[in-house]
């Protein structure tokens, strides 16, 4: 019998310590980066012991009490079991009390794997359009149990058109790393990657860990002004990194790439366990020459090997292997590095009441 | 004097080609009557197929004691479709042709006795769908992925077989679910043997299960695919006049006006007369039904047999070789020995003659 009940912060983070990794989207500091929402921690219980986490975001309805209670890449529970029942139906119960009329959750569980080389191929084979239309190189079976089961449960897949629809991505782009030295990793990578790696070393580029967050903004509100995308306000940056970095002083880190004094580049890396990941990134339009966002990665990876990561994580990619796309530049970038597409098992709903959740789900398709 | 479908052999045989060649890993299916051609000719024709190096390399029955009457036309392989029990013409499979058959087990418990009876059986696992007809559960078939471990020995495990109802609208769906849960029951196999999917289904299908390999079984749009190379006839075998009033048949019926009386062959022996339920559950569909069934009750009633593009009534209900048509005044009257068309359901039809052109 599993039982489900709210826990302070301190003993949320004590549980996630005690796992291997977790995503940082469910520690519980991320609930300070999202005030605009209610969070809340809570311990799933066998007995006495903490086995499961879950970190929840309650958005609320306009004007409505009730809430679509979200549980970004979690909970933290164990996926592997083959009685999912017995561990959501006590959180549903649980999340209905709190006045939730649906849950959203997304299940850290890979479903599927594509190496660098056939994500390539997939872009320079004209008749491929999509990551699906690529022979896996991996099925994973835990995957593909926890898709069955919550299907069975009747949780609902929620559909990400073209990848970076509401929600997080369901393809993310990986390097394995564990039990692989630097020189393994940098010999996994693209030849342009590696020569941009030397270049950048030759032509004196420095990378630093820093503290400077302004800096970091400015370049990342002007990588956003060339790259057409609206950029966060620097307090979103500030609360991130005070209420991460307060968790544990290795949990987030400011990366910056100099040349001849000038940024030319600079990235936020965060890691829980055994799990790092580039989280934002920004480049100057000047000096692209010195390839400072090469010489930045490589050394968050180089961070990510010393600290014993497993996996060092480039975050989202859409499913495109469409030469013409204009995504498809992002996930050529990532492939560089070796490694591979990996694909979660998305996000799910769970439906607490039926008027209330049909109400939301036809909302947010016109939005959408 | 019989009940004859009439093939046009070029047509027929091309239609075949063409759709064996649209059909990559095509297993044909001729199981039951043989879709009114017969077993034997159909075994016959897939390997005239394979030979054709067409790929056809397996067929699919629909029962055991069907086995013997293809094995020695056609020298692939076999598969069995209905699920292996332990019991019956399942357990006396000749010893040389064991390794051309390929079983299909539903159930846990029959994995497990079919691999002791026969450690070598080659089998494929049928999952249940949404027909809810035979098949393994989620949960049957961690059972059944137990018992092959138990086992401890390397089960020749040759696919999933997939039987999908006729619906309309997309099967892709519950394909995407079945072999979700394949993959999650870490059945060893990439192999997946499905039914009644259309060309783009499965299309998609290999698109997106790429490392799979799909065998479509297909049965009616082969054989039965072009139905214009297909004529059905029977045979007038007696011409009456007859008055209004007058008395005729085993049921001493009366005329209700003049007309002529047909003696055409194709009785219920033939199938002709009976029909198996369409599945059409419409009110018009319903009420034909009713109106056949009260054949008796009320006059005549529509025949398969047609004259002229016109369908005929029947005078009464069919003999068992034969059956009487009844031809109003003023229609064209056939001779003895003239073919006329019949409209047949060939699943289940036995025809006297079949003739290839």
């Amino acid at each position: 019998m599993i039982s489900v009940r709210p826990v302070p912060a301190d003993k949320h983070l004590e549980f996630v310590r005690s796992r291997p990794s977790a995503s940082f989207l469910q520690t519980p500091a991320w609930a300070r980066v999202k005030p605009e929402w209610r969070a809340e921690s809570l311990g799933f219980f066998r007995g006495d012991d903490m086995v499961g986490s879950a970190l929840v975001l309650y958005r609320q309805l306009p004007k409505l009490k009730r809430y679509l209670a979200y549980l970004p890449e979690g909970p933290v529970i164990d996926w592997e079991s083959d009685d999912l029942a017995a561990w959501l139906a006590p959180m549903a119960d649980h999340l209905r009390g709190q006045g939730a009329f649906g849950v959203r959750m997304g299940p850290p569980v890979v479903t599927r794997r594509w190496s660098a080389a056939q994500v390539k191929e997939g872009i320079a084979e004209e008749s491929v359009h999509r990551l699906d239309d690529v022979p896996p190189l991996e099925r994973a079976a835990t995957g593909a149990r926890v898709v069955a089961q919550l299907q069975e449960l009747g949780w609902r897949e929620q559909s990400v058109e073209g990848g970076f629809a509401a929600g997080q991505p369901r393809h993310n782009f990986q390097i394995p790393l564990k039990g692989r030295t630097e020189d393994e990793v940098l010999a996994g990578m693209n030849q342009l990657w590696r020569r941009n790696i030397r270049k950048a070393a030759k032509q004196g580029v420095e990378v630093s860990a820093g503290t400077d967050l302004e800096a970091f903004h400015a370049l990342y509100v002007h990588t956003a002004e060339r790259d057409g995308f609206t950029p966060r306000p620097l307090s979103y940056f500030r609360t991130m990194y005070e209420a991460l970095g307060a968790e544990d002083p290795d949990r987030i880190r400011l990366w910056f790439a100099h040349h001849e004094g000038d940024l030319v580049a600079s990235t936020i890396g965060i890691r829980v366990g055994t799990h790092a990941w580039y989280s934002y990134g920004a480049s100057s339009t000047e000096k692209r020459e010195v390839r400072g966002s090469n010489a930045v990665q490589w050394e968050m990876i180089r961070d990510a090997l010393g600290a014993g990561a497993e996996v060092y994580d480039l975050r989202g990619i859409t499913d495109t292997l469409d030469a013409d796309d204009p995504h498809v530049g992002l996930i050529q970038f990532k492939a560089g590095t070796g490694g591979e597409a990996v694909e979660y098992a998305g996000e799910w709903d769970l439906p607490l009441s039926r008027p209330l959740y049909a109400a939301f789900d036809l909302y947010m398709r016109r939005r959408g | 004097m019989t009940l004859t479908l009439t093939v046009d052999g070029d047509r027929w045989r091309g239609h075949l080609r063409e759709l064996a060649s649209a059909t990559p890993g095509l297993v044909p299916v001729l199981k039951g009557n043989g879709y009114g051609f017969g077993l034997s000719r159909l075994a016959r024709r897939a390997q005239w197929l394979h030979d054709q190096g067409l790929g056809v390399d397996c067929l699919a029955v629909g029962t055991y004691d069907e086995l013997p009457e293809v094995a020695q036309r056609f020298h692939g392989d076999l598969l069995v479709m209905t699920p292996w029990r332990p019991f019956g013409a399942a357990l006396d499979i000749d010893d040389h042709l064991a390794q051309r058959v390929i079983h299909t087990v539903s159930r846990p418990e029959d994995a497990h006795d079919l691999l002791t009876r026969r450690p070598d059986a080659r089998f494929v696992v049928e999952v249940l769908t949404s027909m809810r007809r035979h098949g393994h559960t989620r949960r049957s078939l961690d059972e059944t992925v137990q018992v092959l471990r138990d086992l401890d020995r390397h089960p020749r495990i040759e696919g999933v077989a997939i039987h999908l109802p006729l619906a309309s609208g997309s099967h892709l769906g519950e394909v995407r679910r079945l072999v979700n849960t394949v993959v999650g029951a870490e059945l060893r196999t990439r192999r997946l043997w499905v039914s009644h999917l259309t060309r783009d289904e499965l299309g998609t299908l290999r698109s997106t299960y790429q490392d799979f390999e799909v065998r479509p079984r297909v049965g009616t749009s082969l054989w039965l695919g072009d139905r214009g190379a297909l004529r059905v006839t029977g045979t007038v075998l007696d011409v009456h006049a007859l008055e209004r009033g007058e008395v005729f048949g085993y049921r001493g019926r009366s005329a209700p006006k003049a007309g002529h009386l047909l003696v055409v062959s194709g009785g219920t022996a033939h199938g002709i007369g009976l029909e198996a339920p369409t599945g059409d559950t419409s009110i018009k569909a319903r009420a034909a039904t009713l109106a056949r069934g009260g054949l008796d009750a009320v006059g005549f009633v529509r025949s398969p047999y047609s004259i002229d593009g016109k369908q005929r009534l029947f005078a009464e209900p069919p003999h068992m070789q034969a059956s009487m048509l009844f031809l109003p005044q003023g229609a064209r009257v056939p001779a003895v020995g003239d073919e006329i068309d019949v409209r047949v359901r060939y699943t289940a039809t036995s025809f006297d003659r079949v003739v290839v052109t």
